[in-house]
């Protein structure tokens, strides 16, 4: 698996990292559809239990089919393992109580996917985790906010909605100067924008629902551990006899035996094939949603009926001098605009004619949605302004589609207010 | 030379002594970059596999943390 990470360029990993032949030499790993796996002797289904052996027993624990989207996540991230769960949500919640207990704090991002602000502000609170939460671009408050509870750093790559842009190296090195790991949601840049390994993450996440499925078919997230964080710390106690036995492998390993087992967020093996697949095309994809989302970002900043773009693929971006450093001069598929107020922005989604107006990102397909009266509705709005999310706001997943058509939709949409 | 691996009798034909590293391509240990080795008793870092050497006698446990139970 490392020979085959060493000897080629990442857009061949997508197709060919990790893989393994399947049975007859199918180039497809089977979808194994089974809730249990059999073995011949009660000593053999034993060793496995105490660790002795290696070998299937439930799929909420492990199956072949989700262990084979794994090793590919983990080369294509440059990782050390990978556990794949049944959303994205579930991958942001396993990784976070893999690392947390009653009593500690997690330093957030403030411009996280709402759902990710409701887990952090709403339900963790609940269990005795308090969420503090930075503007991720202002260093100084980020490191300001640290203090002795502080068990994790928490960002986004591109805030969604808010397309804010974090230096992820500058907030990796804050993060190691304090003994905590960084954890980053990559799932709007994708490893085609940047490895977030090599700009310091410990622990990346991804829905794997939006750019790496690609069509939009199935539910799933991942959690890949880079390797690189020491545990044996004493902030994190309850990681010495995991880093005793597995060493940098500690997370991974109190994560599969008791968080993500006991929660039991596991992915379907259906949907694992189905990531697998996307996986390929990755790049393909991602090439053409930064080009056509440039372009439509370009026709609406010229567009006299839009007040704004938020795009860091623009120039005048406040953050595309980061943007452009960190992941290569690419800007991922996703901008948000403005119009003069909420009446318009509903007008416009209600004139689109090819854009469908739904809750996703990362389709093939054009998408477009107002985020302050859906994925945002249940936030006051305080904490709107604090996410990003304005009235007059559209969200816009550009798709592969021809980037004319896309732009003739929106044209007509404008000229139609 | 004889060894308890995992609990049982092994012997391995031809060889003094072995590197951990050689030991588990011996016995043809799956998932090698995940295993944790227990060398009578003692957890091996895993950057000492190469260094570590096995002999008649000792006690071997090759453990995963992939397939559930207790910690």
């Amino acid at each position: 698996m490392q020979e085959t990470a060493r000897r080629f360029k990442f857009d061949t990993l997508l197709v060919h990292g990790g893989t393994t032949p399947g049975p007859a030499g199918a180039t497809k790993v089977p979808i194994v559809q089974a809730t249990a796996f059999a073995h011949e002797t009660a000593e053999a289904l034993e060793d496995i239990f105490r660790g002795r052996a290696v070998g299937q027993v439930y799929t909420r624990i492990g199956n072949p089919t989700t262990e084979s989207l794994e090793r590919r996540l983990t080369v294509i991230e440059d990782g050390i393992a990978t556990i794949v769960t049944a959303s994205g949500m579930a991958a942001i919640t396993t990784a976070i109580m893999t690392i947390v207990r009653s009593g500690d704090e997690i330093l957030s991002s403030s411009s996280v996917f709402g759902g990710t602000f409701s887990l952090f502000r709403d339900t963790l609170s609940n269990y005795g985790v308090t969420t503090r939460f930075v503007d991720p671009t202002d260093l100084t408050a980020l490191s300001g906010a640290i203090n002795g509870a502080t068990r994790l750093i928490f960002i986004e790559t591109i805030g969604n909605p808010k397309m804010d842009v974090p230096d992820v190296a500058a907030i990796a090195s804050i993060a190691r100067k304090h003994g905590i790991p960084l954890v980053v949601d990559a799932t709007i840049s994708t490893p085609y924008l940047a490895r977030m390994k090599e700009l310091g993450a410990d622990i990346i996440i991804h829905s794997t629902s939006k750019y790496i499925n690609g069509t939009a078919n199935s539910i799933g997230g991942a959690i890949i551990d880079c390797g690189t964080f020491d545990w044996q710390s004493d902030k994190f106690p309850h990681f010495a006899s995991f880093h005793r036995k597995y060493r940098n492998l500690a997370f991974t390993a109190r994560s599969r035996k008791l968080i993500h087992k006991d929660f039991g967020a596991c992915a379907a093996p259906m949907n694992s094939f189905l990531f697998a697949e996307g996986l390929e095309t990755l790049a393909l994809r991602m090439e053409r949603h930064c080009a056509n989302a440039l372009k439509l970002a370009q026709f609406l900043a010229g567009h006299p009926k839009v007040s704004w773009v938020n795009y860091p693929g623009l120039t005048d971006s406040p953050f595309h001098e980061v943007a452009a450093r960190q992941f290569d001069s690419r800007f991922g598929g996703i901008l948000t605009f403005g119009l003069s107020n909420r009446e318009s922005a509903f007008r416009l989604i209600n004139s689109l004619q090819l854009a469908k107006n739904l809750a996703n990102i990362g389709d093939t397909k054009t998408l477009v949605i107002h985020p302050a009266s859906t994925i945002c509705c249940d936030y006051t709005p305080e904490v709107k302004a604090l996410m990003g999310v304005t009235e007059e706001m559209i969200r816009v997943s550009v798709g592969i589609e021809e980037s004319s058509d896309i732009i003739e939709d929106f044209s007509e949409a404008l000229d139609s207010l | 030379m004889q060894l308890t691996v995992n609990g049982k009798q092994t012997s391995i034909a031809d060889q003094e002594t072995l590197s951990v590293t050689s030991l588990l391509e011996t016995l043809q240990v799956s998932q090698r970059e995940y295993v944790t080795v227990e060398l009578n008793g003692e957890i091996l870092d895993r950057a000492d596999f190469d260094g570590a050497t096995v002999k008649s006698g000792d006690a071997v446990e090759f453990l995963y943390f992939m397939g559930g139970g207790a910690a």
